[in-house]
């Protein structure tokens, strides 16, 4: 274990600037996850420009607490109005509105707050044990074992996006086609430019990201504007008796590993560490009946296991760069454009960004308990201001968005483009994190399929020649046999009924 | 209702078949092997048509009505909001270089808050005025990023 690059990047977020970058993207990532349907995904998409002009590392430092604060932001909109901000936050409205209803939102915010403290907490310490191991196995990867890897985690997010596979697939499908826009790096051959120079380096993935989850997210919003918002900020102290610890220590205590371990397998992410993490405690209660009624073991633990998986995501993400969530795919794509390439060389060549990274996280953390112990009524107020006058300034902030991204105003077209395109998918139930994965692993993933026919010299076979390799194979098998299994399955189960 | 449900499925098939067709269009690669260029972006187009064609016979042998989300966004006063939102980014977009950062971000985020927060004037005016010099300060004086 690199003990020196933890103690230099404890040093490198330790120093006053980037205390501040970590107060200052705590809070604003709480506020933007706050709002309803914006997750962390939306938040660091539309948050990138302000990064511009800032060294890498503290940039980095920047987004990753955007990050969190967002996670705890969707927190407190789903205990409070019920509405998450993404995926992982859903299961937090099951038991944490109920306890709001019931006049205890401040038992559960202080819940949600220790819950995520711990499951974040643990992580960190999960990653600092795997990630090196990990990173010199990723060394033994050659061009076809990562072209085989990222075919399994598209596989596996769509497989896992619990919606229509077939959706998944065509999501994943336009991702991929859009990756392919631009001049081939390899034959230096024009592809799908229509002679317009300014695709000549393919779309920008940052816009089409900030077009499908900010600006579809706004116009999805739309559908629900007039719907009354039913408010419960009333709310006492926020602190829990020692009844409630006793009742939710043990179920945190379990969905931290959960979380973690979910976290790391691509695809899975905060969601699905949520549930799974939820319906473990559901199945292990004396009082099974008690959940979905403001029972605070089922806020606890999807609490702590969604924090838990947030930092077991990076595990993938630095050592491999393979994104497992639409969220960390963003993530991907904002640490790409400050120049920095996670893979196993990372650990290599700019370790100081890993260790800062995780500090960051780790204190990061422990500065949104506090503020969300100590100061959660200044957010609430958030909450206060109408979507009406929040939505349009957030419509602002994704062009200002696209617009630094390269200075040219043809990024507003594609911004509207994929704006539309993120409704449509909204309304018609089509998964977003597969495209928006593919958007970015595309391109690789076909220099990598390339570099492997090249060396193959044409034959298939290289899929198949090394351990490593058909363990992918096999995986990708099962990931695509999962749903077939699970609707098969389900079907069976309802004729039995 | 089924030819409604059969819309989305094909224009997939529609997408994917120009794809294929503009993929096989493509120019050669002058150094090594001329097809390179084209083999990914092939199989992209085969397996996106092929999910399309599964896509649109699922849609066909479905029996259920449309969705609530769909019943939602065709409800005339939702159809307004959208199409007049896009109406004004678009028109933002034109204006966007010309008239400058300011102006034009005042005038966008103004014409918004008026659709969506109807009659309340003095909010609306403080909001968008307000807003767009304080992110034209914090983007151009404090973070150095050029703005028109």
């Amino acid at each position: 274990m690199d003990f020196q690059g933890l103690l230099e990047g404890f040093l490198t977020v330790m120093r006053p600037e980037n205390i501040l970058y970590v107060v200052f993207g705590g809070f604003l990532g709480t506020i933007v996850g706050m709002l309803p349907g914006l997750g962390p995904a939306t938040a660091i998409a539309v948050l990138i420009p302000i990064t511009f002009g800032m060294d890498p590392i503290s940039a980095l430092i920047l987004m990753a607490t955007i990050y969190y604060g967002a996670m705890y932001g969707g927190s407190l909109s789903s205990i409070l109005i019920n509405t998450p901000g993404d995926g992982s936050a859903v299961a937090a409205t099951f038991d944490g509105y109920q306890m709001a209803k019931q006049g205890r939102a401040g038992q559960a915010i202080a819940i949600t707050a220790i819950g995520s403290l711990i499951g974040g907490a643990f992580a960190v310490f999960g990653f600092i044990l795997l990630a090196e191991p990990l990173a010199s196995f990723a060394l033994q990867f050659g061009p076809a074992e990562y072209f085989l890897l990222m075919l399994f985690t598209l596989s596996a997010v769509v497989s896992l996006s619990m919606g229509n596979i077939i959706k998944g697939f065509i999501s994943m499908g336009i991702g991929l086609i859009i990756s392919t826009v631009g001049i081939d790096l390899q034959s230096g051959v024009d592809r799908f430019t229509f002679d317009n120079v300014l695709l000549s380096d393919g779309i920008d993935f940052l816009v089409v990201i900030i077009g499908i989850y900010a600006v579809g997210e706004i116009l999805y919003n739309y559908l629900t504007i007039n719907n009354p918002i039913d408010q419960k900020t009333k709310y006492g102290k926020v602190w829990i008796s020692k009844q409630d610890w006793n009742d939710s220590k043990w179920a945190m205590f379990r969905a931290s590993p959960i979380g973690f371990l979910i976290g790391i397998l691509p695809g899975a992410g905060g969601s699905i560490a949520s549930l799974m993490s939820y319906t473990t405690e559901k199945q292990l209660s004396k009082n099974p009946e008690k959940f979905g009624k403001g029972a605070i073991e089922g806020l606890a633990a999807p609490e702590t296991a969604n924090n838990s998986a947030a930092v077991g995501a990076f595990v993938p993400l630095l050592t491999m760069g393979i994104p497992g969530s639409g969220t960390t795919a963003v993530m991907l794509g904002a640490l790409i454009m400050l120049g920095v390439k996670p893979g196993p060389l990372l650990f290599e060549n700019d370790p100081n960004v890993v260790w800062s990274l995780i500090n960051a996280l780790f204190f990061g953390n422990i500065f949104l308990f506090l503020i969300n112990i100590f100061m959660v009524g200044v957010f609430v107020k958030v909450l206060d201001i109408p979507a009406r006058v929040l939505l349009p300034i957030i419509l602002i902030l994704a062009f200002i968005g696209a617009y630094t991204m390269n200075y040219v105003i043809v990024d507003f077209y594609i911004l509207l483009i994929f704006g539309i395109v993120g409704l449509i998918m909204k309304v018609l139930d089509f998964p977003i994190a597969p495209l928006i994965l593919a958007v970015i692993v595309g391109s690789e993933m076909e220099q990598n399929f390339r570099k492997s026919i090249v060396a193959s010299k044409g034959s298939m076979d290289i899929f198949f020649s090394s351990p490593i390799a058909i363990t992918l194979v096999c995986l990708i098998v099962l990931s695509l046999a999962y749903p077939i299994y699970m609707s098969y399955r389900q079907k069976k189960r309802l004729k039995s009924q | 209702m089924t030819i409604a449900r059969l819309i989305v499925p094909s224009i997939c098939i529609l997408i994917g078949v120009v794809y294929l067709l503009m993929t096989i269009s493509l120019p050669d690669a002058r150094l090594g092997d001329a097809d390179a260029p084209k083999y990914f972006p092939m199989m992209v187009a085969i397996f996106f048509i092929v999910m399309s064609i599964v896509y649109f016979i699922k849609e066909y042998l479905a029996h259920y009505d449309v969705s609530e989300d769909i019943k939602k966004v065709f409800k005339k006063d939702t159809l307004i909001l959208i199409i007049a939102t896009l109406v004004f980014s678009l028109i933002y977009t034109l204006i966007f270089e010309r008239l400058g950062y300011l102006i034009s971000t005042i005038l966008f985020l103004g014409a918004l808050l008026f659709l969506i927060n109807k009659n309340k004037w003095i909010t609306n005016i403080l909001v968008s005025v307000l807003f767009s010099i304080g992110t034209w300060y914090v983007f151009t004086q404090l973070l150095a990023v050029s703005l028109p």
